[in-house]
């Protein structure tokens, strides 16, 4: 058994201590560099693994602290009761190695980058530490910290190293998370003063599910803080109408910073909700349910609509990826409240299972997609989908890889996108028939763009566009990349259990955790209804 | 009044005094200025040992009377080399000549 | 007695995974092969005839499991109302992976019990009292029992589980799944070996596509794509065994979708052609369209009956974990049990009682159940191309024969059949109301289009679509057995006709226009008179009277099965008049089908060749091409000997879950019932003769037509050019789609797009401009207001020092004067102000 905090702290510092180590590089050494690199991703994959080698998710919870494995406290800054606090559950462990594998993929990918390969190899690195920090660290500040660490290496990766609009879109990127980060530290201020000054998250999980006597977060207060969060988390994630950023950034983005941009950082947004918003303010998450699901639903058909209409592939890629986000926010949300119906908590889980899921699955999918898509980049520089035809024949072995990321991404079975997409929407039934509906209507849209992409860029006798000489078979490098995404991709298709059987006791008590909070918030309210808030509130 | 008492230090010390004004502002040699303002600070020299001797000033005037002397001899020393100067780029010590204090 | 069922599940299994091998090593057949090499078509032929042979022994083990029963009762053919249904019995082993639900095992001992219930009652076909159960279990696995299970079922493993809720990977056989087992892997084995042939001009380095037009009119070049063809063919096997064997209806699901992308895959397998990849698109989206509604089925049967399996799973101490699907609707004895009100379908458990949670029955509200298997429908529709969603089926023929022999015709498209009959126990009188409108409307329509086609394969897609149709009808008035036994025969003379079509196609050099050929039959005898077994087959032409002579009516296949239907639909007519077009319909159709089968007959093989540079180059083919022609036109002939008594349909009758006869719900706005087998069986001779005399009537038609010329076709298309225009553009439904759904969506999209350009980017720039504009005024008041202040008091400061330096003359006397002056006024004043 390795000590928690040296494994944890390990994970998240080992790409830090690497970039620190290329900093000492010759400049001109760039494939030393870039062996070395990928040397520092594959150890903390490693590392990752080990965090899921030595997860127990049927560990009894009396055995955990509070369902985290692997948790430890250090304080870090006393006298603002700021601690240095880490540990894994079935939520965030999925996460974490999914950024170990996507990470390393990446740097396997950033064999195009030509430009100052030291440079893009340490933002890289410090990149990958700020994402795993996001995904372990338990304690708000911390937490905060990791996410404004995580977002200066990105503006930087698509400033530097992006496509001819990179300022303006590293610009917006940065302004956009920014913007949700400012949101996110107005809430956990207004947490950390109504909690007795704490930062922990799971003290503060505690407080707003009323397991604490002395402090409470109103009906109210919950809210309030719920929708500061998540608005954050929402342009994260993104969400409509929260999303435009993500377009502009996929598209000048160089091809590895569009994987990790689609495959990990998406995914904080989810992560988010899921980790603070909901089980702090369980009655102003419950009080948002129809919201976030119309939300879900209105990004998924707002999504696979707009990806309809784009010329440029890397951008019907991104808008793709709002779509798919669209199914997180959708499972996350159908959390109905009824007397007479018992097991609609199980139907919550499931959708909170089948968002996790889809998470994951978004996360091979995308990032596979947005690889194919760089491959196809390097060899034509260009993206304009009219101006393709004829890959299949050129690349046949590549083409085959790129069709089935595709259709994992449209949902077909026996690919990952199939289960987290279809599962979240037989979830949604119970909460809301229309939406569930209108959910479903999008495996129309996703078949229709990802089946007319296909035909136009893999299909067809010749290609149409310039560059015709330099389309040569995938490397091996490259098939490498693709394989192990097709593989991931299958192998989650086939068998889901695998990773429901690590996210499933943390999801079933976090259900019931958040469910019972809004209980105690209910019987708060009902027994004195505070100033303000009008009792018609009630749901 | 059959001892000489205070006052007659005070006048002495005050005739000095005002001699060395006048030489001051009369005089147009340099060092002629410099010997008035040597008998200004004798005057208030003799003024000190005479508050020295005759007031609870004590000990305390006397001190301050050689510290006058030491700087006096300090300012001639930085005076002369000023009018050496002086002399070295008008040719003359005449200070009327030299206007470069001027605003 | 598990041993049976596993047996049945280890060569179910066997002949569902091979296929699967098959197309991982035969995709990198370039890998351990050449190009040239035959050796991946070897191996899927190997493959898919392992799974035949395990196909079919399952089915034998079966058959001996059972005693034989299908045999047993053919000499009661005079009841068939009572040879389907039974006393229940059952005699089951339990273990913590399997669950078996008994059925009748019809010895002849049990045959009086049989007989006596359905006296009194329709009685249950698929489950078993709970009494039994656990006197089974008290028994401890009694090996002796006398009753067998014909059900077995089972779950492979867990794909996830929330709480209570469970969706797994289960196995579900009965006579069905076993039927269409054979069935499949057998005609897939001939396809295999046909395509062989067919596919033989793919076996080079330099394949030239002549359908390609390139820019530069050049023909199009490329390597051959020998092994890819049967690597999918493979993969589609792989997915329409597992849709047979699924015992879940997501696990349906899932392998209707796997089947749709290996349908795209194989329309879609000359990818350079622009009308290949569009039809294979168009394929693939209008089944989306429908299995959007299948999600919505899915979505209420998960929300409100909490399980996906068809039958009850049992946990480790055999006691029922959770109720499968039929029982929960149908209970043991079949009937749905309503709330007083008829507004909710209470559920039952496996031995007949309600279900209750707390205090209250547990139930789905009505119009909920008709929903659900509405949306589930409109999944068959979509699969089984019917009406609205028929359009893609034809323009699926851009495919290599062999697939519109396999896929589109024979196995994927009949699935939305199998799936309508699978899920039966689960509609509602009004859901199958519908299904029987649908598929009245298809049959007709797409019969309507066949008779105007003038490519053969397109003929042949049309009367696809035309005999699913018969299909959905059969199983919509209630015919259960009726629709599948169409299916099974149906699965046999098309699959022979479409590999026909493809011999006539393969000999004549690719063409398709039956307008140029002609005389065929004297250069492709064999093509010809194996194709001719076919069209009679569909066409439904029997001998009169030869069932005075024989005992039984000789006749192909097709005539059984759609005499089934036709008889059936003609007992639901009697009993709801309202309904009569769905006699009227299927009866005119079966006219048209044989007229225009015979058509095609007469323009493809009799008169004079009409093109000299087609009749010239026309040629028999080898015989790895005619071998399975042969075969399939035996088949063809003879599967359904003996009709309904004979044990075809015997054996898939075992497994009818639910007894005709049911009606609607007394809430319900139109009343319907459905007929009984004693119904059907007595009006079946009297449509029996109509369809013949329609039938036959068609024929003549064609034949003076097409090959006496007594009048000139070409001349009345002319007559009537405006319902010729309209049937040769397909009643013109692509133009409709592209105008109702396509070009709105590509608007949609584009207004999205422009949404996301114009507003939400544009409140972002204005947002932007607005800082900017900010902090442009921000410059401005520091450069102007702050700078300013600090520099106007420098100013002042400079400017009184430049009127003070007058004072300074630089005159050191002055200074003293001014000093000694300052002195004296200094005194002055202090000794005139200081008080004394």
């Amino acid at each position: 058994m390795v000590s928690p905090e040296l494994l944890l702290t390990a994970v998240v510092f080992l790409p830090t201590l690497w970039a620190l180590f290329t900093a000492f590089f010759e400049p001109k050494a760039t494939e030393a560099i870039r062996y070395f690199g990928l040397f520092g991703t594959a150890l903390t994959f490693v590392l990752t693994l080990i965090v899921l080698w030595q997860f127990n998710p049927e560990l009894d919870v009396k055995e955990t602290h509070a369902g985290y494995q692997m948790w430890f406290q250090m304080p870090w800054v006393p006298d603002w009761n700021v601690n240095y606090s880490m540990g894994v559950d079935g939520i965030s462990l999925p996460l974490v190695v999914l950024t170990g594998l996507i990470s390393f993929l990446a740097m396997l990918a950033s064999w195009s980058i030509e430009k100052h390969v030291k440079g893009y190899v340490i933002l890289f690195l410090l990149l990958e530490t700020g994402m795993l920090g996001v995904f372990l660290a338990l304690d708000f500040f911390l937490f905060y910290i990791f996410w404004e660490v995580m977002l200066l290496p990105m503006y930087f990766l698509i400033g530097i190293w992006g496509g001819p609009r990179r300022e303006y879109a590293a610009i917006k990127f940065f302004l956009y998370t920014l913007a949700g980060g400012v949101l996110m530290l107005i809430a956990m201020l207004m947490l950390y003063f109504n909690s007795g000054r704490s930062f922990d998250l799971i003290t503060l999980a505690e407080i707003g599910q009323g397991n604490i006597a002395e402090y409470v977060f109103s009906p109210t207060f919950q809210i309030a803080a719920f929708i500061l969060l998540f608005i954050g988390f929402a342009i994260k994630l993104p969400a409509f109408p929260f999303h435009t950023w993500l377009p502009d950034a996929h598209v000048e983005a160089p091809t590895p910073i569009s994987m990790i941009l689609a495959g990990v950082l998406l995914k904080m947004g989810g992560y988010g909700i899921l980790r603070i918003a909901f089980p702090i303010c369980p009655y102003g998450a419950q009080y948002c349910a129809y919201g976030i699901v119309a939300l879900g639903v209105f990004s998924i058909i707002y999504g696979a609509f707009a990806a309809l209409a784009q010329t440029d592939f890397k951008r019907l890629v991104a808008y793709s990826s709002v779509s798919h986000m669209g199914y997180v926010l959708l499972g996350m949300g159908v959390w109905k409240i009824s007397e007479n119906a018992d097991d609609a908590v199980y139907y919550w889980q499931m959708g909170v299972s089948a968002a996790m899921f889809q998470m994951i699955a978004h996360g091979i999918s995308s990032a596979g997609m947005f690889f194919m898509v760089g491959v196809l980049y390097d060899r034509v520089h260009h993206r304009d989908l009219n101006k393709f035809g004829g890959i299949a024949g050129l690349m046949p072995q590549y083409t085959g890889i790129a069709a089935v990321l595709f259709f994992a991404g449209l949902g077909l079975p026996g690919l990952c996108g199939f289960i987290g997409e279809v599962f979240t929407v037989l979830s949604a039934w119970q909460y809301d028939h229309m939406l569930a509906i209108i959910a479903a209507g999008g495996v129309i849209l996703t078949a229709g763009y990802i089946l007319w992409t296909i035909q136009r860029v893999y299909f067809g006798p010749s290609y149409k566009g310039p560059h015709a000489e330099a389309i040569v078979p995938a490397n091996s490098r490259e098939l490498l990349v693709g394989y192990v995404l097709l593989a991931f991709a299958i192998l989650f298709g086939v068998c889901p259990n695998l990773l429901f059987y690590e996210m499933n006791p943390t999801i079933e008590r976090f259900v019931h955790q958040v469910d019972a909070g809004y209980d105690k918030a209910l019987e708060q309210l009902q027994a004195a209804p505070p100033e303000g808030v009008e009792t018609t509130w009630i749901p | 009044m059959d001892t000489v008492g205070l006052n007659s230090y005070l006048l002495v010390a005050a005739m000095l005094f005002v001699c060395g004004v006048v030489c001051m502002a009369v005089k147009r040699n340099g060092i002629g200025i410099l010997m008035g303002v040597e008998l200004v600070l004798n005057g208030a020299n003799l003024n000190l040992v005479a508050f020295a001797r005759y007031t609870v000033l004590g000990l305390d005037g006397q001190v301050m009377a050689l510290f006058v002397i030491v700087l006096a001899a300090a300012e001639a020393a930085i005076a002369l080399a000023i009018a050496l100067n002086f002399y070295n780029n008008h040719l003359t010590i005449d200070v009327d000549r030299g206007s470069e204090l001027q605003g | 007695m598990g041993s049976t069922g596993e047996t049945l599940r280890n060569l179910l299994t066997l002949a569902w995974l091979l296929p699967l091998i098959g197309f991982l090593v035969e995709i990198y057949a370039l890998c351990w092969t050449h190009r040239l090499s035959k050796a991946p078509a070897y191996l899927a032929v190997g493959c898919i005839a392992a799974g035949f042979v395990c196909s079919f022994t399952a089915l034998m083990t079966w058959g001996v499991q059972t005693d034989w029963v299908v045999f047993q009762s053919t000499h009661h053919d005079e009841h068939h109302e009572g040879d389907h249904h039974g006393e229940q019995h059952h005699a089951d082993e339990h273990d913590a992976e399997t669950a078996h639900v008994a059925e009748p095992a019809k010895t002849d001992e049990h045959h009086k019990h049989a007989e006596k219930a359905v006296a009194s009652a329709p009685a249950d076909a698929l489950a078993a009292t709970h009494a039994d159960h656990a006197a089974e279990h008290g028994d401890g696995h009694s090996e002796e029992h006398a009753a067998k299970p014909t059900v077995f079922a089972g779950t492979f493993y867990n794909l996830g589980s929330f709480g209570p809720l469970k969706i797994s990977l289960d196995w579900y056989i009965d006579s069905l799944t076993l039927v269409m087992f054979t069935m499949v892997t057998f005609i897939a084995t001939c396809i295999h070996i046909f395509a062989m042939g067919y596919m033989q001009d793919e076996l080079t380095e330099d394949y030239v596509d002549h359908e390609v037009h390139l820019a530069n009119h050049e023909h199009f070049h490329r390597p051959g794509r020998f092994y890819r063809f049967f690597s999918f063919l493979s993969l589609f096997c792989f997915s329409m065994l597992g849709l047979v064997l699924a015992g879940n209806i997501f696990q349906v699901f899932i392998f209707w979708e796997l089947v749709g992308v290996c349908s795209y895959l194989l329309i879609g397998f000359y990818v350079e052609r622009k009308s290949a990849s569009t039809a294979a698109n168009k394929a693939f989206i209008m089944n989306r369209v429908g299995d959007f509604g299948f999600l919505i089925g899915l979505m209420i049967i998960w929300t409100s009956l909490g399980t996906f399996q068809f039958f009850d799973s049992v946990d480790a101490e055999g006691h029922t974990s959770q109720v499968g699907l039929f029982h929960l609707i149908r209970g043991t004895t079949g009937e749905m049990q309503l709330s007083a009100d008829g507004q909710q379908v209470l559920l039952q458990n496996e031995v007949g009682e309600l279900l209750t949670a707390g205090e209250n029955l547990r139930s789905i509200p009505y119009w909920l159940l008709v929903t659900a298997g509405l949306g589930i429908f409109a999944g068959c529709i979509g699969k089984s191309a019917q009406f609205p969603l028929q359009t893609w089926l034809p323009d699926a023929m851009e495919g290599p024969t062999p697939v519109s022999a396999l896929v589109h015709s024979a196995t994927m498209v009949a699935a939305g059949v199998y799936l309508a009959g699978r899920f039966y126990p689960v509609f509602t009188p009004e859901v199958l109301l519908v299904i029987a409108y649908i598929g009245c409307i298809t049959l007709f329509l797409a019969a309507t289009i066949a008779v105007v086609a003038t490519d053969i394969k397109k003929v042949l897609a049309y009367s696809t679509i035309s005999q699913l149709g018969y299909m959905m009808l059969g199983i919509g008035v209630g015919g259960w057995g009726a629709g599948l036994f169409h299916l099974v025969t149906h699965a046999f003379f098309k699959s022979l006709l479409f590999l026909c079509s493809g011999s006539v196609i393969a000999g004549c050099h690719h063409e398709q226009d039956m307008r140029k050929m002609g005389g065929l039959w004297k250069k492709m005898p064999i093509t010809a008179a194996t194709m001719l077994v076919g069209v009679i087959a569909i066409a439904g032409l029997a001998i009169p009277g030869s069932q005075a002579v024989l005992g039984e009516t000789f006749a192909f296949s097709g005539f059984h099965s759609k005499d089934a239907i036709v008889a059936t639909a003609l007992a639901y007519t009697k009993l709801n008049a309202v309904h009569g077009l769905l006699f009227l319909a299927p009866l005119v159709t079966a006219g048209i089908t044989a007229f225009y089968m015979f058509r095609l007959w007469f323009m493809t093989f009799a008169g004079a060749p009409q093109d000299e540079h087609v009749y010239d180059h026309a040629h028999e083919n080898p015989a790895v091409m005619t071998g399975p022609l042969l075969v399939l036109s035996l088949l063809a002939a003879t599967c359904a000997i003996g009709g309904e008594s004979g044990p075809l349909y015997k054996l898939l009758a075992l497994s009818e879950a639910v007894p005709a006869g049911a009606s609607t719900a007394p809430s319900s706005p139109v009343t319907i019932v459905l007929p009984t087998h004693g119904q059907v069986h007595a009006v079946h001779a009297t449509a029996g003769k109509f369809a013949l005399l329609a039938a036959g009537l068609g024929t003549l038609v064609a034949y003076l037509l097409y090959c006496r010329k007594a009048l000139n076709p070409a001349e009345i298309g002319r007559q009537f050019s405006g319902v010729y225009g309209f049937l040769v553009d397909k009643w013109r439904f692509d133009e409709l789609y592209d105008f109702l759904f396509v070009k709105p969506a590509h608007s949609v999209g584009r207004w999205c797009q422009g949404f996301d350009k114009v507003v939400l980017d544009g409140v972002l720039h204005g947002a932007s401009s607005l800082v900017m504009l900010v902090s442009t005024w921000d410059r401005w008041f520091d450069e102007r207001m702050i700078d300013g202040l600090v520099n106007l008091v420098g100013q002042v400061t400079g400017q009184a020092g430049r009127s003070l330096r007058v004072v300074q003359t630089g005159h050191l006397r002055q200074y003293v004067m001014w000093i000694a002056v300052g002195v004296v006024v200094l005194f002055a004043a202090l000794f005139t102000a200081l008080p004394k």
